[in-house]
């Protein structure tokens, strides 16, 4: 099924001091291109990457990432 | 740029700087089909694999000098999706390769042309490996 996944990763870290994509990387165990791959939504990540993610936040998933359905 | 993608940039630029000459050569000016071992033919495939190591290991070294710490750094989960990707579609690269050579050529060919061939599917199935992973890197870059 189509659709697009966003993320509100870049607020995040911005309303985290400002963390860096680096960091954010280096704290859920990846390379600071691939924050940038998922931050412009070029990348999908993994469930438990997106788990991580959230987990650095301290936010529920559904608060970092959201799925449009493409469907009409 | 991530250190994996310099790497597969890496590998493909070798790949075809070493092995377009070399079956450039052997296309234009082949080897007796039946002259088994050609010395000559075999200098050259030893002359091509020895600058394709050296090429590898010397840019593998020159990236890890550059940035000792993006080289240490293990794989990361795209790393190994773009990788995954990029080895299913060599797999199938290298079985059609293989049967075209293994199982069809001899009955229609000999020697050198069979070697070269053999040759040929392999370079083909590396370059299709370190090619899609370029562009898969390419593509997912923010």
């Amino acid at each position: 099924m189509a659709g697009t996944l966003t993320n509100q990763i870049r607020t995040l870290r911005f309303l985290n001091g400002e963390m860096s994509q680096a960091e954010l990387g280096q704290k859920i165990g990846v390379t600071r291109q691939t924050i940038a791959a998922i931050e412009a939504g070029k990348y999908s990540p993994t469930l438990e990457a997106a788990f991580r993610i959230a987990e650095v936040f301290g936010k529920p998933l559904d608060e970092v990432f959201q799925w449009t359905s493409g469907v009409a | 740029m991530p250190h994996r993608e310099k790497i597969a940039w890496l590998l493909l630029v070798a790949m075809l700087a070493c092995y377009v000459p070399y079956f450039t050569v052997a296309h234009f000016n082949p080897p007796p089909a039946d002259l088994l071992p050609n010395l000559t033919q075999i200098r050259l495939l030893a002359l091509v694999a020895i600058a394709h190591a050296l090429i590898q290991g010397l840019g593998r070294l020159w990236f890890r000098i550059r940035s000792p710490e993006d080289a240490r750094a293990p794989a990361d989960e795209r790393d190994r999706a773009i990788e995954r990707r990029s080895t299913t579609v060599a797999y199938y690269v290298l079985m059609t390769g293989m049967i075209l050579v293994g199982v069809m050529m001899p009955f229609t060919e000999n020697g050198w042309t069979i070697v070269n061939a053999g040759l040929f599917m392999i370079v083909l199935a590396e370059t299709f490996h370190y090619g899609i992973a370029v562009w898969s890197y390419r593509r997912s870059a923010a």
